[in-house]
């Protein structure tokens, strides 16, 4: 397989999309009903589980409680069976300790957590099934879980990854095109002011095409908040339905 | 917008098995790029023209086997599917595909591609157990169908299959869209097309054939091009050229690589590709991509001698390890016309009597044996065969190839020359009517005349300066000229003119004639030891154009005015001139005159004899003093073995000469160097980015390690950082007992050097123009244009700068940079292969001298060790300019011992090799072998029926030859005592005080200011007269040989005749 053609000569990509799509996504929001907050996304084949405790107050060491605001711990974790071949993941591990932490930068930059003093948020995320765009998925998971555990936060958090391929920006990577040795670029974003939560390349990429680069995520983060807010209003909808309200 | 759906893949990483399942997204809206389209399809680019017949869309199967009939530029109307696209590039590469790329790329061909699988309606799932071509099929006519409704139905849409159960099934499924099988549909639609069936015919047999064939594979595939590619960018392969050992052709090549291309930067040495297997098919010369062995797998070169081929030795001497590679991948292939002979007749029938075909040996050791289908093989016996390589398929150990032309019996003088020439690329026909219709008339009866018009435009200096040529006896193309006057005393003293003219070739070969087309195909002028391919038709190159004695020619001149103490450049002319040479003198003549030897004036009307005689000698100081110059830079002083072969009338050899070396060649290279030198630096002035320079790069360190090692052994250091640094430590390499050592010792750093080279300016950057033989920064050839080409666009080059200085506008624009690197390519290929051709004819002649003698009493010569290999020396006979293998060990492990009176005799017995000297041991005793021991050998033909004949040296005394013949036949090792030694003498200690001159000078020039002493008495401190003399006395006390051998020799030639080695 000495190179896979990533984007045609009529612009098609692997799975039939064009350079600016991005994949389906569907979400569900409160799937579990004793935890705060959950949400449930699919992103093509990558399908993400978030669930969020708290506030509460800080159960961890007491020294890591902050007397101005929240403390947000973040858990990623991956399922043996999320791909191709099964793969036991021990906690832990360096690249989830790594995807944890971005995590939780990016949702420091979006929750509100200076109305929570000495208290704790918790967000654990888990890939169910992976298929290209990780990080972006379990971002937007989180996003919807939050949100259905009721925490204020400044905007949607929404993530998108974007690659570069014969000088054309590809929104939306799939595992292939990811591991196709190309540049991929991830990016979180806060659409409304147009804010960059977290922005993550461990890609060669020339400096004249980051501009290009960004601007392609961008779009597509621009575009995955509108589903999210499509799925949040939808879930309101029929929550308050429920209630009967 | 988007549908989403999802197809299952089975697809292998690292050989095991993995499900990968991958999204695919349907659309509704996919461009159909078709002119007809009724749906308005975003269709841009090219879009399939509405006026012909039917659309044709070929299948998987079709696609992937026959597409050089689908670029059939009369085929229109083609949809390619994407499925058939991808199964092109999945079953047969990038290569393949990219060609199908660029087909649908082509403006000029009438396809389009419509990407199937991501249209909602024509795309069709996998099935369950659905075999995979099966599956294309099935998707490429639900293509058409789709394509042919959404049409509306306006054109019939013809889908071609090779599978004939598919015709079966679909052809009735719906109107309008046809299911055909390949040669059905071009028989139908394209019964004119004759290529097109033949091609069809020929790929299927092909295909059939594959699969017939299907026998283990000899050689690994090669690997596709764009693989290669990428590789050699990302340093994985290494590019080279292939160069196959002569003598171990069946196991031992290496890559070389061509300096730019290599990524690789810590290999600096050449790549061992070691048996067939690794060699992968690669022929001698061609451009392939290696791949590094580990390094565990790497093994030295062979340093045994091996007598013969096919030999198998149980063990194998290795030398150090060296990096080890396999072929990948080739290229370019190289390949030529091959001369082969067939195997005689008893082997023909053992190779199996159903075929007809033949294994045939190349001439040439390096290639390996070619496959010929022919019925003549038995006529052909003995003959020798041109033939040309058509393929070599990995399932066969040899290439195929077929002849082309017989050239005559093997062994006859005609058919061995005829056989060098095409061995080396040169094909000469002789000039055309065409051609010699352009040459001006000349004959013995009406002798070519000046034209008056032309003389008006022309520096006449027939009448002003004394013009004189020196070439060798019997020299008709003489392109050389000198002349040397004083002129009226300047502001700074007494002036020189010193001037070199050559034959203007030019004014005859005018750009673009045949002549000339004619003339830039040859390149050069072929020596051969007995004959001679002219470069320009005899009536230019030994009339017209010759600067002869005592007659009126055209010339381009270069004049310097000098000082005539210090030789100071002042002013230099170039330009066109008329002159009459006055003297054509031949080298022996000159020094005779130079020596002040009476008989010789005697034999010469003396008219100008005193004008000439002191000419001579400004001439010979002015040289000296060059050549001083060119020795502070560092120029080396160079030695090649060169021999003559005297032939009488009937081409017979007489005897071996080697070329005798006098000051005068010297003072004549010395001029010719001069002229070269300043005619490169006008040209690369005018044209700094299209000129025509030659440049010599440094040699590669690692090639002196033989000559450290051999000058190690005789206590010398030999410093190579420099050319200067060189030169010095092979000056102070003389041993006062042997001349020969140091002549051995120059041999070897001359057979370190790379080539000279022409190239053009602007393909160069400035820090490479440098020749680091001659020690010049700027060179060209400029002083042969009859024999040469590049002296011809050197030529009109310099015509062109002396017009545009004058401020005319040149009539025609001169060749760019490009055209001129090219240019420079085809004359350096051409000038190896003349060199080449040159060398081997001289061995055939060597051949021929000693096979006429009788074996028996076979001529004993003497001959040096110059190095040491596991199972034998190599030693070099100076009296006929030889070099050759010894063994040591014969093929049945016997050794020789050399008994008490010198005598030498085979025994059993063992063979121990250390780095300077080899020994022997047998039951009886021990012998050493040292470096630069003088033996005794005796020289044999070993003639072979494929290749040319060889030398076969044999030990008959590990004592030095007692040469019973006249002492001058060896010249060297006892050059006859008198006049020449003397001269010899002279000129060394003149040449001695020069340099230390030019020292003292450039001290002077440092100091900037003389002392007040100095400058009132004017006298300089060294060389006064009297040190100058106390030289020459130590001098006189030294052996007179060891100053001769110090002394001359050829130059790196370059106003050198035929035999000398070109620079």
């Amino acid at each position: 397989m000495a190179g896979l053609e990533l984007l045609s000569d009529q612009g098609y990509r692997l799975d039939g999309r064009k350079a600016t799509e991005l994949r389906k996504v569907q979400a569900r929001m409160g799937v579990f009903a004793q935890a705060d907050g959950s949400a449930y996304i699919e992103q093509g084949n990558t399908k993400a589980l978030a669930v969020v405790y708290g506030p509460h107050e800080v159960r961890m060491s007491r020294s890591k409680t902050l007397h101005d605001r929240a403390v947000i711990n973040c858990q990623y974790s991956m399922a043996t069976f999320s791909t191709a071949e099964r793969k036991r993941r021990p906690h832990g591990d360096r690249k989830s300790t790594e995807m944890s932490l971005h995590l939780k930068q990016t949702f420091e930059a979006a929750v509100l957590t200076n109305l929570y003093p000495r208290s704790q948020i918790d967000i654990y995320v888990k890939i169910l099934q992976s298929d290209g765009g990780n990080y972006s998925a379990c971002v937007n998971a989180a996003t919807l879980a939050v949100i259905d555990a009721g925490i204020p936060m400044r905007d949607y958090v929404c993530a998108c990854t974007a690659g570069f391929v014969d000088e054309t920006p590809l929104a939306d990577l799939c595992h292939a095109e990811e591991s196709g040795g190309g540049t991929s670029l991830a990016l979180a974003l806060l659409p409304r002011g147009g804010h960059i939560a977290l922005l993550q390349m461990d890609a060669r990429l020339h400096q004249d095409h980051l501009e290009t680069l960004m601007e392609a995520a961008m779009t597509a983060c621009k575009g995955v908040s509108k589903v999210l807010d499509q799925v949040v209003r939808q879930h309101l909808q029929e929550v308050s339905a429920l209630t009967g309200e | 917008m988007i549908k989403t759906e999802k197809v299952l893949h089975l697809k292998s990483s690292r050989g095991r098995k993995v499900r990968v399942v991958r999204e695919h997204y349907l659309r509704e809206l996919v461009p159909c790029y078709s002119s007809l389209c009724q749906a308005e399809c975003a269709n841009e680019g090219k879009v399939l023209s509405a006026d012909v017949t039917h659309y044709v869309v070929p299948d998987a199967g079709v696609t992937r086997d026959f597409m050089e009939i689908l670029e059939f530029r009369e085929i229109q109307g083609l949809v390619f599917t994407q499925t058939a696209c991808q199964a092109v590039q999945h079953s047969r590469g990038r290569r393949q595909y990219n060609r199908l790329r660029s087909l649908l790329k082509d403006p000029r061909h009438d396809c389009v591609l419509f990407a199937n699988e991501f249209q909602e309606y024509s795309y069709c799932p996998r099935e369950k157990g659905e075999p995979q071509d099966k599956w294309q099929t099935r998707c490429v006519y639900q293509a058409a169908v789709w394509y042919h409704d959404h049409l509306a139905g306006l054109k019939p849409v013809v889908m071609i299959t090779e599978d004939q159960g598919a015709v079966a099934e679909y052809s009735s499924l719906n109107c309008g869209v046809y299911v055909l099988s390949t040669l059905e549909y071009l028989r139908t639609f394209w019964p004119e097309l004759q290529a097109a069936h033949e091609l069809y015919g020929s790929i299927a047999q092909a295909l059939r054939e594959r699969g017939n064939e299907g026998t283990e594979r000899e050689f690994a595939e090669h690997l596709p091009a764009e693989v290669l590619e990428a590789g050699i960018k990302s340093g994985r392969y290494t590019q080279g050229t292939l160069n196959v050992n002569k003598h171990r052709a069946q196991h031992e090549a290496f890559v070389r690589f061509d300096g730019s291309s290599n990524k690789n930067s810590e290999l600096d040495s050449d790549v061992l590709v070691w048996g067939g297997k690794n060699r992968n098919r690669a022929v001698h010369g061609d451009m392939v991509a290696v791949e590094l062995l580990p390094k565990g797998e790497w093994r030295g070169r062979t340093t045994a001698l091996t007598e013969g081929q096919g030999e198998e030795k149980g063990e194998e001497s290795q030398g150090q390890p060296m990096p080890t590679g396999r072929v990948v991948g080739i290229l370019q292939r190289n390949w030529r016309d091959y001369v082969v002979t067939f195997p005689p007749r008893e082997e023909t029938q053992s190779q199996g009597r159903n075929s007809l075909r033949i294994l045939a040996t190349p001439w040439d050791q390096r290639i390996p044996k070619i496959r010929i289908s022919t019925h003549q093989a038995d006529t052909l016996q003995d003959h020798r065969v041109i033939v040309r390589l058509d393929s070599w398929d990995s399932t066969s150990l040899y290439p195929n190839g077929h002849s082309v032309r017989v050239l005559g019996r093997a062994g006859e003088l005609e058919t061995e020359v005829q056989t060098i020439l095409i061995e080396n690329c040169i094909h000469i026909a002789p000039f055309s009517e065409a051609q010699l219709r352009e040459m001006p008339a000349s004959s013995p009866e009406r002798p070519w005349t000046v034209d008056p018009a032309e003389v008006v435009t022309r520096r006449d200096l027939r009448d002003t300066h004394l013009v004189f040529s020196i070439d060798p006896r019997g020299c008709e193309d003489v392109d050389d000229t000198l002349s040397v006057r004083s002129l009226p005393p300047g502001p700074q003293g007494p002036r020189l003119e010193l001037g070199v003219h050559i034959a203007d070739v030019t004014h005859f070969v005018k750009e673009g004639t045949l002549t000339d087309l004619e003339a830039r195909a040859r390149a050069t002028t072929y020596y051969l030891a007995d004959r001679r391919y002219d470069m320009l038709p005899a009536v230019l190159s030994a009339d017209v154009c010759s600067l002869l004695g005592g007659v009126d020619r055209y010339a381009m001149s270069v004049m310097w005015d000098l000082d005539a103490q210090t030789l100071q450049v002042n002013r230099v002319w170039y330009g066109r001139t008329l002159i009459r040479s006055s003297y054509q003198l031949y080298y022996e003549q000159a020094q005779a005159l130079l020596n002040g030897e009476e008989s010789i004036e005697k034999t010469m009307e003396d008219h100008k004899l005193s004008h000439l005689i002191e000419a001579l000698e400004t001439l010979t100081q002015v040289a000296r003093h060059l050549r001083a110059q060119r020795d502070q830079g560092g120029a080396l002083e160079l030695e090649g073995v060169e021999v003559r072969a005297q032939l009488d009338e009937d081409k017979n050899i007489t005897a071996l000469v080697p070329r005798q070396p006098l000051e005068v060649h010297e003072t004549v290279a010395e001029c010719m160097i001069y002229a070269n030198h300043w005619v490169a630096r006008k040209i690369q002035e005018r044209f700094p980015q299209q000129a025509l320079l030659r440049h010599h790069p440094p040699p590669r360190q690692e090639f002196f390690t033989q000559l450290q090692d051999s000058a190690r052994a005789l206590g010398f250091t030999i410093d190579t950082r420099s050319n200067k640094a060189l030169a010095d430590s092979l000056d102070q390499a003389v041993d006062p007992q042997d001349p020969l050592v140091n002549r051995l010792l120059r041999v070897m750093a001359t057979q370190a050097m790379s080539n000279a080279l022409y190239f053009s300016t602007g393909a160069c950057p400035v820090d490479q123009y440098y020749h680091y033989g001659l020690a010049l920064d700027r060179y060209t050839h400029f002083t042969s244009p009859i024999r040469r080409y590049a002296d011809v666009i050197v030529h009109r080059l310099l015509t062109a700068a002396i017009a545009v200085e004058e401020g005319a506008r040149p009539a025609k624009a001169s060749a760019s940079n490009k055209e001129l690197e090219e240019m420079a390519q085809h004359i350096n290929n051409k000038n190896r292969a003349a060199q080449h051709a040159q060398k081997v004819s001289m061995e055939l002649f060597q051949c021929l001298y000693f096979r006429d003698k009788d074996p028996e009493t076979a001529e004993c010569c003497d001959a040096v060790i110059y190095a040491i290999r596991t199972n034998g020396v190599l030693v070099f006979i100076p009296q006929y300019g030889l070099k050759g293998a010894l063994y040591l060990r014969n093929r049945e492990g016997q050794v020789v011992r050399v008994s008490q009176d010198g005598r030498c005799v085979w025994e059993a017995g063992s063979l121990q090799r250390s780095l300077d000297h080899v020994s022997t041991t047998t039951a009886s005793g021990t012998s050493t072998f040292r470096l630069f021991q003088h033996v005794t050998v005796r020289v044999s033909v070993q003639t072979s029926r494929c290749h040319a004949d060889t030398l076969h040296l044999e030990l008959v005394s590990n004592r030095a030859h007692r040469a019973p013949e006249p002492p001058d036949r060896t010249p060297r090792a006892a050059p006859p005592q008198g006049t020449r030694g003397r001269s010899q003498l002279v000129q060394e200690v003149v040449r001695q005080a020069e340099e230390a001159l030019l020292q003292a000078e450039e001290k002077k020039g440092r100091v900037s200011e003389l002392s007040k002493e100095e400058r009132e008495f004017r006298q300089s401190k060294t060389p006064n007269l009297y040190s100058l003399l106390e030289e020459v006395r130590e001098q006189a006390l030294l052996d007179l040989t060891a100053c001769g051998a110090v002394g001359g020799g050829p130059d790196l030639g370059t106003a050198a005749r035929p035999c000398a080695t070109s620079a």
